[in-house]
């Protein structure tokens, strides 16, 4: 199928030296195209590399599975995408060679490897745009095995599963001026601010600076070299090849992706551009007429680019449809090479380009006058299109400049954004290079807040033929292989905008995003519909301006780990690590129900650095306590502690926490360790936008104490051993309060005489840096005591022995603080607070879910976790949130929601397990299974 | 496909919003009911809203027996879309992963799997080897940042082609009568004695005894013209797409944890989206930030897939609720009903919601299988969470 009767086969193509060439010939560089050897120099693409050794077809279309070469010799061309090693989809136009590369061609060639029957039928049916919508319906059953088959037309390389991660980062910049292309214009520009004191970064897609006059004639070349040398020897410019704008967001946010760096594959600079210039140059734009994607037909540019660059011939004999001077330029640049110019074809005297023919390549070309022209080469020169993206993205709205016959900016941009070169107009170089220094200076002006103006010369598009299609129906999408007449076909369906058109037929969104193919879209429907181009309108460009990896958008993956101080002491302890958010924590230290049995009997110590801490001081914090914690706040005595919980504005648990008056104005609020930073940004959000005259200062604590609990019957005794200036008797520090004092010599702790596991206990905030030295001096000063660390899964057990909830897990997203039992807590006679209309109607209502305390008749049977409770016909009446076999008393413990009607004690349920089961188990009077009047506790 | 029209002086129904919720409306009004004098008018394009820019995931694990039970309806009504509008639409009953980093995630996975069950939806937690075997590019190693324990398996979830399903109710609607205006913006809408009685628009006053508002992220603005004040925020979210590669993905994956969601399309690229922009806003303008948010934490669920490159971005409007559920049904001007507050999950829902709004305008009766997400409700303190749709995502 490839290989067609007149190919050339392996012609080398490579021309004598070229005054501009970027090819180093004393540099040989050799690598693989389809496991087939192949060689090339250092500068060349690996399009290039390819052409010059005869080769023409690097990738097969997406549907029809033509063979596709060389259009735009760009980043953008859609033919040219190929994979590189485990690189999928790299641009092998604008991808320079390095040695050893293995480089293959993505789209299934050169053999169909899929089910011929399947595809034959299939191709049959790619009869125009939307075949998807219409085909395929019935029978139903039949569209996954369809699918399947589509699946593997899926254009695109290949990713391996295999492939590492790779190296990335990123960069902060600050330049006063950032300019976008490095073109004559955006040189000259980067210039002009740089002369005017701004300090500039000028970004270049392609890998050297100097846009089209790198391939240009010999005058070029002096200007370029001059301009090349102004711009290098400036201290002011960082230039930045191979690197691309990829968006302008906003206030001049600007993204460059810069590529093949030496030490990182990509890196993604964000850059905050005091001013940004535009100056993104022109995409030279394909013509539509029949067999416009056949090998051998490309643009004006391409051809220059790869004689003039890379010293490679495109063809022997051609055919150039100029209506430009670039068209001429290239029709001159063949001659020179020798490729035989057999026609000019010039519409401006009336010429016409028919159809290109050829079976795999191109043959033969028909003119308007009904000649057929052999040749090999076709050179189409039919105008440009602005790219606009950058513009678009600061607010402007292209304009259609229908004597230019293309879009160009509509002259709506903010001070900070300034645009020039291409993008703006025409001229001689004299004039592009004018408009960009001044440009450049005025951009400066406007970065370093000078008032005085510029005068920015004009620079206005030249008049040009509006050429988009000839009288032939040819290719519009060259990566989706759409054509004009599949875009007359859905225009006359009713898809008549160019944003319906362009979802329908996928026109546009291949991977050159409408670079090459927007304004034909544009120009068929406009002439399908009968409405002018201005009435069309085009579609708005998306960001990305090119594709950028996701490695590079990730750069290094930053996910902070926390860690409390004792974290060495765990480590070295055999503690096993436990991810709990942002922290690793010690879920036990290999025997959770020995760590249990130690702290009912002995005491324990466990790390709760993790708590959420707020400090709050000011003349106001009774009254936001008040609002946001459902109970009572404004009694609280200094040195005493209260639980609350808070809850949403639906009457939803969302924390709880105890917090203690230090003083007259300071309080210090605990919350819990998930919820640490919501509940600092719900309190924070409250004060900023409901009650700013309150006045309350939250400052978070977290990492600023290391948080201790010591819990067991010895606790007291233990704590007393380190703590000289404090009296922890019961008589003169009670349950519910709290003391400052200084711990094994460390001054200005605090300590709390509360619990979570129901035993006697003192949990302590420690200055953090001193936090291990005194976990270490518990663990040493107490071993007499029986003194032993506890982890997270021991917490656990001994809170639901004590019927503790904890939000989030015996609460869900709709538990509302009534549901999970807090009906002694909620004061709904309090003026207002968060929550309380919701609590409200849920009082009034009486109804929703219940937290229960649930013993299962089978005492050594633990449901598992979200079990649910279900009525005899199989109603879901409630779930098993918590369960555990509690070491303590001997037998499975669990909390769970349950209906309100079975929220009675002694009522029996029924737990259907995941298995299947169905087991009995017993409604409690209380939550706790163990000390439930709190003797333990108070002791 | 469907034709223009010049506008009509009155029309029975007038649906505002040419989103799958209006044109699906529009559709069933004809279809179920009979009633084909309706108008769906827009201020732009067909599918220009949401429902043009979405990630197009259909699920029906819901967590609450209301929730499993609607959606349940609406993925049943997807699966026989493309022969009842005689348009494929595309249904890649693909599979729907959430993952679960952390113990916690993990026991709202089994509860989640234990009410499916119970309720006949097809979903069951798998262990990380399973997950592996379904997805092989995913790590899942327990050195990660965010270890993967396990995941909730829904196997008839997936994706769909959201523009063929628009596309399929427009074209449906104007094969039975339905007319349907793009560009046309409604600027006022006109009330006479707590009545509804037309609205004004940039090309003309249309009247009407019966406006239905589909606006989704531009609601509460238009409801407000009618004087109804709607509970809702709204908030943008944004989606990304790469290049496409050969197919590797084979299931919809969604981690809470890390904030992002990834299907793979037949086309071959990744499609993938996010939690919404915490703040308030009307912009449909993609961020970097989000990209790069996302980039990473695709990375870490599918490290080898760094080479992959973002092709677009974009944003749509999501109308959020204080309960994360709809509102459908009647206000307090008569006539003018809503179907709103879908945010991030309504384009799943639109099949059954508009069955049941059609139904609404046709019978005058609001039907049982909506009745939980009144608007009133705000009012009388009947928050439908615990009628449970949509607050776990996507
Ligand atoms: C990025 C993203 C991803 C999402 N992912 C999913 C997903 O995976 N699964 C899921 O189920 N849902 C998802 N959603 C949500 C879903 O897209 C929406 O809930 C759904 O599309 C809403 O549909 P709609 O018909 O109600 O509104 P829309 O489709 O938003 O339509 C509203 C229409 O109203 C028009 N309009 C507004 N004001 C006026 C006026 N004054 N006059 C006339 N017309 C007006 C607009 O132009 C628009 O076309 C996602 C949303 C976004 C943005």
């Amino acid at each position: 199928m490839i290989s067609s009767r007149r190919r050339p086969t392996a012609m080398i193509s490579r021309l004598g030296r070229q005054e501009g060439e970027l090819i180093d010939r004393s540099r040989r560089l050799s690598f693989t195209f389809n496991g087939v050897e192949h060689r090339g120099f250092d500068g060349d693409t690996i399009v290039s590399a390819l052409m010059a050794e005869g080769e023409r077809i690097f990738s097969r279309s997406f549907k029809y599975h033509r063979p596709r070469s060389v259009l735009s010799a760009t980043f953008h061309d859609p033919g040219c995408i190929v994979q590189v090693g485990d690189e999928p989809n790299v641009r092998a136009a604008h991808r320079r060679l390095r040695d050893g590369m293995a480089v293959e061609a993505q789209t299934g060639w050169p053999s169909l490897r899929y089910d011929v029957g399947a595809a034959n039928q299939l191709v049959g049916r790619f009869i125009g745009a939307g075949f998807y919508y219409k085909t395929f319906i019935k029978p139903q059953r039949l569209w996954p095995t369809y699918e399947k088959v589509l699946q593997r037309f899926a254009a695109g390389g290949r990713v391996q599963a295999s492939s590492p991660h790779g190296t990335y980062d990123k960069r902060y910049a600050h330049p006063d001026v950032l300019v976008a292309g490095g073109g004559p214009a955006g040189m000259a520009a980067a210039l002009g601010a740089a002369d005017a004191g701004a300090n500039v970064i000028l970004v270049e897609e392609e890998y050297e600076l100097g846009g089209h006059l790198r391939f240009g004639g010999s005058e070029d070349l002096v200007a370029l070299r001059e301009l090349r040398d102004e711009v290098g020897a400036h201290a002011g410019i960082e230039v930045m090849t191979n690197s691309v704008v990829t968006g302008r967001y906003d206030d001049n946010w600007v993204a460059v992706l810069q590529r093949e760096l030496p030490q990182v594959a990509e890196r993604l600079v964000k850059a905050r551009a005091k001013t940004l210039v535009v100056a993104s140059g022109l995409i030279e734009r394909p013509y539509v007429f029949e067999g416009n994607d056949l090998p051998g037909v490309m643009l004006s540019t391409a051809a220059r680019r790869l004689v003039n660059l890379y010293a490679v011939k495109p063809g022997q004999q051609a055919v150039v449809f100029a209506a430009n001077e670039s068209g001429q330029a290239a029709a001159a640049d063949l001659d020179r090479v020798g490729v035989e110019v057999l026609k000019v074809v010039d519409p401006a005297s009336g010429g016409e380009l028919v159809r290109a023919l050829g079976r795999g390549q191109l043959e033969q070309v028909e003119l308007g006058d009904g000649s057929i022209v052999d040749c090999d080469l076709l050179v189409t020169a039919v105008g440009w299109t602005a790219p606009t993206l950058l513009v678009n993205m600061a607010g402007d709205r292209p304009r259609y400049d229908e004597r230019a016959a293309r879009f160009v900016p509509g002259g709506a941009l903010p001070d900070t954004v300034l645009a020039t070169g291409g993008i703006v107009g025409d001229g001689p170089l004299q004039a592009l290079v004018a408009h960009g220094r001044a440009t450049g200076t005025a951009a400066a002006h406007r970065a370093l807040g000078r008032a005085d103006s510029i005068d920015i010369p004009e620079l206005e598009p030249a008049p040009h033929p509006a050429l988009f299609r000839a009288r032939t129906h040819g290719i519009v999408d060259y990566s989706e292989d759409v054509y004009s007449k599949d875009l007359v076909a859905a225009a006359r369906e009713g898809y008549d905008s160019v944003e319906l058109l362009k979802r329908y037929t996928t026109a546009t969104m291949g991977p050159s995003q409408g670079k090459l193919e927007t304004i034909n879209t544009v120009a068929v429907l406009a002439e399908a519909t009968g409405r002018s181009i201005e009435e069309t309108g085009t579609t708005v460009w998306r960001p990305p301006y090119a594709p950028i990896s996701l490695g590079a958008l990730a750069g290094r993956i930053l996910e902070p780990v926390r860690y409390s101080p004792m974290q060495p002491w765990h480590d070295s302890h055999g503690a096993k690590p436990i991810v709990a958010g942002q922290w690793i924590r010690p879920e036990h230290y290999g025997d959770a129900a020995a760590e249990v049995r130690n702290v009912r009997e002995n005491v324990g110590i466990i790390d709760v650095s993790p708590l959420g801490k707020l400090d709050l001081r000011g003349p106001d914090v009774s009254k936001l306590l008040n609002f946001v914690y459902v109970n009572k706040w404004s009694k609280l005595d200094v040195g005493s502690v209260r639980y609350g919980v808070m809850c949403g504005e639906d009457g939803v648990v969302i924390d709880d926490g105890v917090t203690g008056r230090l003083a007259a104005d300071h309080y210090f609020m605990s919350t819990t360790s998930s919820g640490a930073q919501a509940v600092h940004e719900w309190v924070e959000n409250w004060l900023q936008t409901s009650f700013p005259s309150w006045q309350v200062h939250v400052t978070s604590m977290v990492s600023a104490y290391a948080s201790i609990n010591i819990a067991g019957p010895r606790s007291r005794e233990l704590l007393g051993r380190l703590v000289p200036d404090v009296d922890l008797s019961p008589e003169s520090f009670s349950y519910m309060q709290v003391r400052t004092g200084t711990i094994a010599g460390v001054p200005g702790c605090h300590m709390w005489r509360i619990g979570f596991t129901g035993e006697l206990s003192f949990e302590i905030h420690v200055p953090a840096g001193y936090g291990l030295y005194v976990w270490e001096r518990l663990m040493s000063d107490g071993k007499d005591l029986g003194v032993g660390p506890f982890g997270l899964e021991a917490q656990r057990v001994m809170r639901l022995e004590k019927g503790h909830f904890i939000v989030g897990q015996d609460t869900d997203g709709v538990t509302q603080a009534l549901s999970a039992g807090l009906d002694w807590l909620v004061k709904l006679d309090k003026e207002d607070f968060a929550g309380k209309p919701e609590l409200v109607w849920q009082h009034e209502r009486g109804d929703g879910m219940r937290l229960v305390g649930l013993q299962p008749s089978d005492t050594h049977l633990v449901p598992a976790e979200a079990s649910q409770i279900v009525s005899p016909s199989g109603a879901i009446e409630g779930r098993i949130t918590s369960s555990r076999f509690s070491p303590t008393i001997g037998r499975s413990i669990c909390l769970g929601l349950v209906s309100a009607r079975l929220a009675v004690a002694g009522t029996v349920v029924t737990v259907k397990l995941p298995d299947g089961r169905h087991v009995p188990a017993t409604v409690m009077e209380h939550h706790a299974h163990f000390d439930p009047e709190g003797s333990r506790l108070r002791g | 496909m469907w034709r223009n029209f010049e506008l009509e002086k009155s029309y029975d129904v007038v649906i505002i919003g040419a989103g799958v919720h209006g044109l699906a409306t529009a559709y069933y009004l004809a279809a179920n009911h009979g009633i084909s004098k309706v108008a769906v008018v827009d201020k732009g394009y067909v599918g220009g809203g949401g429902s043009g820019r979405n990630t197009a995931i259909l699920r029906s694990n819901y967590l609450t027996p209301e929730g499993v039970r609607f959606y349940d309806r609406s993925v049943q009504l997807y699966r026989t879309l493309a022969a009842d509008l005689n348009f494929n639409v595309m249904f890649a009953p693909r599979g729907h992963l959430t993952l679960a980093h952390n113990d916690s995630s993990l026991r709202t996975m089994r509860w989640r799997a234990e009410v499916n069950k119970l309720q006949g939806v097809d979903s069951e937690v798998i262990t990380p080897e399973e997950i592996k075997r379904l997805v092989p590019f995913m790590d899942v190693s327990d050195d990660t940042r965010y270890p993967i324990i396990g995941a909730l398996y829904h196997p008839p979830g997936g994706i769909i082609r959201h523009d063929a399903v628009n596309w399929g109710y427009a074209r449906a609607g104007d094969r039975l009568g339905v007319q349907i205006h793009q560009n046309t913006e409604v600027t006022g809408i006109r009330t006479e004695k707590g009545r509804v009685s037309g609205v004004s628009t940039n090309r003309g006053e249309i009247g009407a005894p019966i406006v239905l508002n589909c606006t989704a992220g531009w609601a509460s603005l238009v409801s407000a013209m009618a004087g109804v004040k709607l509970p809702i925020i709204t908030h943008p979210l944004q989606a990304a797409v790469t290049e496409p590669v050969k197919m590797f993905l084979d299931a919809v994956v969604v981690s809470g944890s890390l904030h992002v969601y990834v299907s793979q399309t037949d086309r071959g690229e990744l499609v993938f989206g996010a939690s919404t922009d915490p703040y308030a806003s009307y912009s449909m303008r993609g961020s970097l930030e989000f990209t790069e948010e996302l980039a990473s934490h695709v990375l870490e669920l599918m490290p080898s897939i760094a080479k992959m490159r973002v092709l677009r971005q974009w944003a749509g409007l999501c109308d959020i609720t204080p309960d994360f559920s709809p509102i459908m049904g009647i206000t307090e001007v008569e006539g003018f009903l809503v179907d709103v507050g879908w945010g991030t999950y309504g384009f799943k829902a639109g099949p059954a919601a508009a069955e049941a709004m059609a139904e609404l305008v046709a019978t005058g009766r609001t039907p049982q299988l909506i009745a939980a997400f009144d608007l009133a409700r705000f009012a009388e303190g009947r928050l439908a969470s615990e009628r449970g749709a949509a607050a776990v995502g996507h």
